[in-house]
């Protein structure tokens, strides 16, 4: 169960092939105009009552283990090193260990994970090849946690209500004493970030830290990526646009969503916000919100497969792989002198790319990484001076860039403070307490009476 | 402490003593008629037990007690006359009777000395079993078995138990014994329609004790396992079997039902991948 975890691109992930939705049958499809989840129907949920179907199997997870290190000490005098065997943690058995949660990072374990990563399917069997050939090999990394998805696909499949997406802040979360251990949810989510917990019973997701998000910390693995390269902040979004977003085509997927963000600074935007209860701390917290750059003012971050249409509310700065060169007898020449490499040259094909960010939409990795190549060429320009400035300049124009925003984009890429990362306002949890429970209900009364009431027996 | 609990414990234990003798001496007869009057008259002739008339004078009080209490107990330990009985029964041993205690036993004794000395007691054996046997007895017999006639007093119907010779498609139940022989096992017209108008098997008793067999009943029943004594057993014996076949096929064909609606599960997608069958 890893709520939060980095996986290696090209690769199967955790749990294996988890984008495979033919096999998962995660998130909503568009059946006649209407969403339906890919998962769950009042039909299925009936006909499937005793056994709940296309959930990934301990296999796709993978068995845990652990090693008898005392055979270590134990093992008699011999010819040969004495070895640990693996046990599994579930049975308690010797063991084959054939897969981990990690097996294909930094493309190991074996091909046939990174050769079996379903966002390869969109490529040729040229550009396939040339993928893996040994010169040109490229990989990225692709941390994972929960979505916290504006139109989540767990949320709607849960039969008991136990899970909700929180008013507030936006936190998907499961209730543990609704849960009624259908896991519905495992199938539900696309992203395969609900598990089930067989010790007790119950399914549990990313929690998003609340407890520290609530007093405006950030959560524990945005606050200790040491790449620095998590941001949190507040998005404003028209909730009345979502299920007409989420029935957008693939490929217009990604404006969709951008169209529903709205513009913190509008003035509309923030009378009908304040109208709604939301408080001005938060309309000050979503102005100065480095998403919000990313995503609308800047548009190089990018959601997760947003063709499950569940609009995800993480978004990614699309890996840029564009250096080639080739070896040329001793030396190591660089094959690509121009501002703007030849992208469908690049190593990350932009196919791949677009498979996995745009929905299958090219021209938007294509935005993003040329306005990523124009920066650099620009701050090589301003800090190397190998290039000319000028002519940087205008390749920054060219993507729909200029020297005031390109400054911006490398002050929050490369020289951000922590409060620059994450701008998370008072959670103003009394707001959202009244609404279920009067404030003043203990006032002039002795304590605050009892959570769980004593009771007799166990 | 002590004392404090022995003087709640007295009373309470008194009134129990008090309400179990109460119960005996109203009601010896009723348990004597569940329990007892199936196989046994007094002065009536044998049924399937012997006749119980003096029989003090037969067997002295001890073992009369005795064999009451246990009869396996008492036909195990050798005793010749206890094997003269099982003898005579053609092999039927009495079963042991549920809820004896030592005071009931006693009642029980003194009520068959008591009516021993009677010229004609109540269970001096049934005027039910002087009728004949009719053809329509048997066809009404068969109805009542089967079910197709409900019982006169809501009794449960024979076959959700018992199974006999060529009745029901699948034979009948197979929690009682199988009732082809029943009339030959238990000697005959008057014994078989005193078992039936009260059955005192464990199983049986509690169950008719409160939906009796109405008398009109009794004998188209005996009819029908007359009619059936002819057939043979081990052709009732073909219905278990044919039920356990028709078990094993039933079961067969759900798990092809199953396999048909289920079979395409999501067994694994990393082995799949690994056999190279995406």
């Amino acid at each position: 169960m890893w709520w939060n975890n980095v996986e290696t691109k090209p690769g199967t992930g955790f749990p294996t092939r988890w984008e495979d939705q033919d096999q998962y049958k995660g998130g909503w499809e568009l059946v006649d105009g209407e969403l339906k989840l890919k998962s769950t129907s009042k039909r299925k949920t009936i006909t499937n009552i005793f056994h709940n179907t296309d959930m990934p199997t301990l296999d796709d997870y993978y068995e845990p283990w652990t090693y008898k290190y005392k055979e270590l000490f134990d093992a008699p005098a011999g010819d040969d090193q004495p070895t640990a065997k693996p046990v599994s943690m579930v049975t308690g058995e010797y063991m084959n260990i054939e897969a981990g949660p990690n097996w294909d990072d930094d493309l190991s374990g074996s091909p046939l994970y990174a050769e079996n990563d379903i966002n390869l399917d969109v490529l040729s069997e040229e550009q396939r090849d040339q993928l893996f050939a040994i010169e040109r090999l490229m990989m990225f990394y692709f941390p994972r946690i929960c979505n916290h998805c504006v139109n989540p696909s767990c949320v709607a499949s849960c039969p008991s209500g136990a899970l909700y997406k929180r008013g507030e802040d936006g936190i998907v979360l499961l209730d543990q004493e609704r849960c009624r251990a259908w896991r519905s949810c495992i199938t539900a989510c696309p992203y395969k970030k609900t598990y089930y917990n067989w010790n007790t019973g119950k399914s549990e997701k990313c929690i998003l830290c609340f407890p520290r998000v609530e007093t405006g910390q950030a959560p524990a693995c945005f606050h200790s990526c040491v790449g620095r390269i998590r941001y949190l902040g507040v998005l404003l979004y028209d909730a009345e646009k979502i299920e007409e977003t989420a029935k957008r085509p693939d490929h217009e997927l990604v404006d969709a969503q951008r169209e529903m963000i709205l513009d913190p600074f509008d003035e509309n935007v923030i009378r009908e916000a304040t109208k709604n209860g939301i408080a001005d701390s938060t309309i000050k917290a979503a102005q100065e919100s480095p998403v919000y750059k990313f995503v609308k003012d800047w548009g190089i971050a990018l959601p997760p497969h947003v063709e499950y249409r569940t609009l995800p509310m993480l978004f990614y700065v699309p890996p840029m792989l564009p250096v080639m060169s080739a070896q040329e007898g001793e030396s190591v020449r660089n094959i690509n002198d121009e501002y703007f490499p030849d992208f469908d040259k690049a190593r990350a094909p932009i196919k791949y790319l677009a498979s996995m960010f745009g929905g299958g939409n090219e021209s938007h990795l294509r935005y993003v990484l040329k306005k990523q190549s124009a920066i650099r060429a620009y701050r090589r320009a301003v800090t190397v001076g190998d290039i000319d400035l000028l002519e940087a300049e205008k390749a920054l124009l060219e993507s729909d860039c200029n020297p005031t925003e390109a400054d911006n984009i490398y002050k929050l890429t490369s020289l951000c403070t922590f409060d620059d990362r994450f701008v998370i306002p008072a959670a103003h949890r009394e707001e959202a307490i009244e609404m279920m429970k009067d404030p003043l209900e203990h006032k002039q009364t002795a304590g605050f009476g009892f959570r769980d009431a004593p009771a007799r027996g166990m | 402490m002590n004392s404090v609990i022995m003087k709640k414990l007295i009373p309470i234990l008194v009134l129990g003593l008090m309400w179990t003798s109460g119960v005996i001496s109203q009601d010896v007869q009723q348990f004597y008629k569940q329990n007892c009057a199936s196989c046994h008259t007094i002065g009536g002739g044998r049924l399937t037990g012997p006749d119980l008339k003096n029989i003090h004078e037969r067997k002295d009080e001890q073992w009369i007690k005795d064999f009451i209490e246990d009869p396996l107990a008492v036909i195990n330990s050798g005793d010749l006359y206890a094997r003269q009985i099982v003898e005579e029964s053609r092999g039927v041993i009495m079963p042991k009777v549920g809820g004896l205690t030592p005071f009931i036993i006693q009642s029980l004794v003194d009520f068959i000395k008591e009516e021993s000395a009677k010229e004609k007691s109540v269970f001096g054996g049934s005027t039910l079993a002087d009728s004949p046997l009719t053809p329509s007895d048997i066809v009404k017999g068969r109805a009542l078995f089967v079910g197709e006639m409900p019982f006169e007093n809501n009794g449960p119907t024979c076959i959700a138990c018992h199974s006999i010779a060529g009745e029901g498609k699948l034979g009948g139940g197979l929690l009682g014994p199988d009732l082809t022989d029943v009339y030959g096992r238990l000697g005959g017209k008057t014994a078989l329609a005193a078992w039936l108008s009260s059955p005192a098997s464990e199983t049986m008793g509690p169950i008719y004790a409160k939906h009796p067999i109405d008398e009109s009943e009794v004998l188209p029943l005996v009819a029908f396992f007359k009619d059936k004594a002819s057939m043979n057993v081990a052709e009732a014996g073909m219905h278990d079997f044919n039920f356990l076949i028709f078990g094993f096929v039933g079961l067969a064909i759900v798990l092809i039902l199953f396999d048909l609606f289920w079979g395409n599960r999501l067994r694994s997608v990393r082995r799949k991948m690994i056999k190279g069958n995406l």
